[in-house]
């Protein structure tokens, strides 16, 4: 669905990303892992939008992502969530979802200086949060949340844009193992409504149980993918990761 | 030396003379925004409440209570004037800054330097009156000359006073722990913190210095300005300009900056008459911000998301 | 339907003002007041909730005093066209400073607009063919002789505004530019374009400056550019934030109040004016929310 070939991108001497080419299938869950500084979440924000790459070419579908700025991209089905939450704090549950339904709005602009009107998506904004477990909370403040569902807040919202790829920065991180298999069940659940993953994720029971096909950075450059199976096994990325992560 | 050599070679000697005034002030803009990366809007009444310092020091206190001759009153004032910018940067980094410090709001605590700053002109206003005051320094009477280009005393004064301040700075900055501890709380606050240095002490120790720098630059821009309580409006703007062509944050480029504004400024008088200034200066102000906003030799810092 | 309600309470309430209040001087400051509530309302949508710090608002007050007032005494135009002339004008001057500053965040995009008062100001202090300079101008008349008549004018125009901008924050569009406000790279990963709606937030305030400053000559009589210099903006940032920014009520709270305190207080001489810079840092110190979130806090603990 999305595919990037040789996608380059240094800050100052720092090589970030250097020729990375990754292709993710459709409807596919996709996990994206490499130790810290790998340059997962700059592949990431290359591929929403949030920087442009010094090389490479990159397309989805049909159509060439490079100089589509990041808001643009939402309208073609892209969305994302952020390694460090990002929610409007001010605003409440239901407000940060309803701010997600921004590209779906049709209402001629003057007809809101006459009439305010802000009842359309509001159903379609509760099932959303219902479905990611914050239903009776709607009308709280977003910074008062706690940590776990924050992190559910985010994916809520941005689920609201109705995106075809969605990406996650790091879905599990400070989350307790309860909230970890929400997660999971969510994610799957997700899927299973025809809308691809890519996940960037440190937590490996997650990465194991729910992704179908993984991709290993190191150092900004492509370093293994394959299925779960096959990258546990491979020598190099056990020694990339020092075999930390994978002694549970 | 020919006429035009002549006049470029003077104009350039007075835009440095200018120069050194703004960098005093810009000096002490850029360093707070450094360590805390904040702007301090109050910043140029601070400079402002230096020159009514110094103006009172030396017409009043030196002369009529300790009968000192003129010159040694002046450079009393000088330090006066230091002082006092040093208490009242502790006053309002007490009062506005560290309160504010660890909330992680862009807007508020540049809100609260605005509010800052209006009530010091305001209270300027009240206890001196909207009327300019004439602040004569001794020094601007004597006239050195070398060939065909003159010099105030007063010029050759700034130039000495900023030199010295400069290069204190720099060795502050450079050669002693609590300089280099700076440094480490302007690069990285909460690893300096873990690393047993007390941001907030040094953080306040930084106001106090570029509080300090700034009523010093209003003792030394005191005889050039209009002196009244709206003296720091005129002076914010370039202050600004400079620390925004030089680089927030950064020391060098603020220094370059300031000559480079003090020139601008000097031959603009020159040429254009001196109605235009400010004009000048934030038309190159608004250039700099479309051509390069992170200054002419500052570093790239990608936003981290 | 509450807020229809309040709408004709207000109305009416400003409606019996000019009865309660009868001496010249009093309405003068009334007059005042309604052209503060509509400054302060200008600058409560691109501060309050599109979260950008914008000091150049004195600049669009200016611009539609003078271009409304030499439109009218050079050129003889009708002041009800001038008038439009000038909002379009101050409009499109905020569009232009919004293109230029779209791309600065926070401090940046504050020292710019600042700079932008502080041009306008020299402009009109120096192209003395066009504005007369410093000298001024003189001898201007308001579109209705009458001080309650103009004071009905003005708060009508307020009213009216404000309808409109509530309408407009509790709409998708008020959603879109708090967004904005909150996080502009999320709001960005939402399909928000900051840049379009951070430009139609400043385009919007600006000509509602304008269109105060359509009415500040002939109230006054005369025009020099000292009226519109940096401390108007840094007065009318107070009005938003004293008052509670982030609310439609809020800056209206604050406009009355900072236009009446320095009158009550007027027995403690040159010191009243400190009331502006005080409030400003005492609430953004300990009340962040302005008076409208001090209110609140009191009937929460009164329950």
């Amino acid at each position: 669905m999305i595919r990037a070939e040789t996608l380059s991108k240094s800050f100052g001497g720092v090589r970030a990303v250097q020729n990375v080419s990754v292709s993710v299938p459709e409807k596919s869950i996709f996990a994206l892992i490499g130790p810290n500084g790998a340059g997962k979440s700059t592949l990431l924000n290359l591929l929403s939008g949030i920087y442009q790459p010094d090389a490479g070419s990159l397309t989805y579908g049909d159509e060439n992502l490079i100089g589509l700025p990041a808001y643009r991209r939402v309208r073609l089905g892209i969305a994302r969530t952020f390694q460090k939450i990002r929610l409007f704090k001010q605003l409440t549950l239901l407000e940060n979802v309803l701010a997600g339904f921004h590209i779906h709005h049709e209402t001629p602009f003057w007809r809101y200086l006459a009439f305010g009107d802000r009842g359309r998506f509001r159903d379609e904004a509760r099932e959303l949060l219902a479905f990611l477990g914050l239903g009776e909370r709607e009308g709280e403040r977003a910074g008062a949340l706690p940590y776990g569902k924050q992190r559910m807040l985010e994916i809520a919202r941005s689920l609201a844009t109705r995106p075809k790829f969605f990406m996650l920065d790091e879905p599990a991180a400070g989350l307790n193992a309860a909230e970890v298999d929400f997660l999971l069940q969510r994610l799957v659940d997700i899927n299973r409504r025809g809308i691809t993953l890519l996940v960037v994720e440190h937590n490996m029971d997650l990465v194991m149980n729910v992704a179908q096909r993984v991709f290993v950075m190191d150092h900004g450059e492509p370093l293994f993918e394959g299925t779960p199976r096959e990258v546990q096994a491979n020598s190099s990325v056990v020694a990339a990761y020092l075999g930390g992560e994978f002694a549970a | 030396m020919s006429d035009l050599a002549a006049l470029v070679v003077q104009q350039s000697l007075n835009g440095v003379y200018l120069g050194c005034l703004y960098v005093m002030v810009a000096l002490g803009l850029t360093l707070i925004y450094g360590v805390l990366n904040q702007i301090n809007f109050a910043h140029a009444d601070f400079v402002t409440v230096g020159a009514f310092t110094a103006f009172f020091t030396a017409t009043r206190l030196a002369t009529k209570v300790l009968g000192l001759p003129d010159a040694a009153g002046y450079l009393l004032s000088i330090f006066a004037a230091f002082g006092i910018g040093a208490l009242l940067g502790l006053a309002v980094n007490a009062a506005v800054f560290a309160p504010l410090r660890e909330r992680g709001d862009e807007l508020r605590p540049l809100i609260a330097t605005i509010g800052v700053s209006v009530l010091l002109e305001n209270a300027q206003l009240a206890l001196f009156g909207p009327i300019p005051y004439q602040f004569d320094s001794p020094f601007a009477r004597e006239t050195i000359r070398v060939g065909r280009i003159f010099f105030s005393a007063q010029s050759v004064l700034v130039v000495a006073v900023s030199a010295v301040a400069i290069g204190a700075l720099y060795a502050f900055l450079r050669f002693t722990f609590l300089g280099k501890a700076l440094r480490a709380v302007a690069q990285d606050r909460e690893t300096a913190g873990l690393m047993g240095i007390n941001p907030g002490l040094l953080i306040g120790l930084t106001i106090v210095i570029a509080s300090a720098l700034a009523g010093m630059a209003g003792a030394l821009l005191g005889p050039v300005l209009v002196l009244s309580p709206f003296a720091g409006a005129s002076v914010i703007v370039k202050a600004f300009a400079i620390v925004i062509i030089g680089g927030f944050g950064n020391l060098q480029g603020t220094i370059i900056a300031g000559i480079f504004v003090g020139i601008i400024e000097a031959f603009t008088v020159q040429y254009l008459g001196s109605g235009l200034i400010d004009l000048v200066v934030f038309v190159l102000l608004l250039a700099m911000l479309v051509i390069r906003p992170t200054g002419l030799i500052a570093e790239r810092k990608e936003e981290n998301v | 339907m509450r807020r229809a309600a309040y709408l004709f309470g207000a109305a009416a309430i400003v409606a019996l003002l000019p009865w309660l209040i009868t001496t010249p001087y009093w309405r003068g400051i009334l007059i005042l007041c309604a052209m503060n509530v509509l400054l302060a309302l200008s600058l409560n949508l691109v501060m309050g909730y599109t979260g950008q710090l914008n000091l150049g608002q004195s600049a669009f007050f200016a611009i539609g005093a003078y271009a409304s007032t030499i439109l009218v005494k050079t050129y003889g135009w009708n002041f009800w066209l001038a008038s439009l002339a000038a909002i379009g004008g101050a409009g499109f001057l905020g569009l232009a400073l919004a293109a230029f500053a779209v791309r600065l965040r926070g401090h940046y995009l504050a020292i710019a607009s600042l700079g932008f008062a502080v041009i306008t100001y020299q402009v009109l202090v120096n192209w003395e063919r066009v504005t007369e300079g410093v000298r001024g101008i003189y001898g201007i008349l308001p579109p209705v002789r009458n001080a309650v008549a103009l004071f009905y004018l003005i708060a009508a125009i307020a009213l009216i505004v404000y309808f409109v901008l509530d309408n407009l924050v509790r709409s998708p569009i008020g959603d879109t530019l708090r967004a904005i406000r909150e996080d502009e790279v999320s709001a960005a990963s939402l399909g928000v374009n900051g840049a379009i709606w951070k430009a139609f937030a400043f385009g919007v305030g600006a000509a509602i400056a304008g269109l105060a400053g359509c009415f500040y000559p002939g109230f006054v009589g005369t025009l020099v550019p000292d009226a519109f210099n940096i401390v108007e903006s840094f007065t009318m940032m107070a009005m938003v934030i004293v008052g509670g920014m982030g609310t439609m009520i809020g800056p209206v709270i604050g406009a009355i109040v900072l236009t009446f305190l320095p009158e009550l207080l007027r027995g403690f001489g040159e010191l009243r004016l400190m009331i502006y810079g005080a409030a400003l840092t005492l609430v953004v110190l300990f009340m962040p929310g302005g008076i409208v979130q001090a209110w609140s806090t009191l009937r929460a603990r009164s329950r």
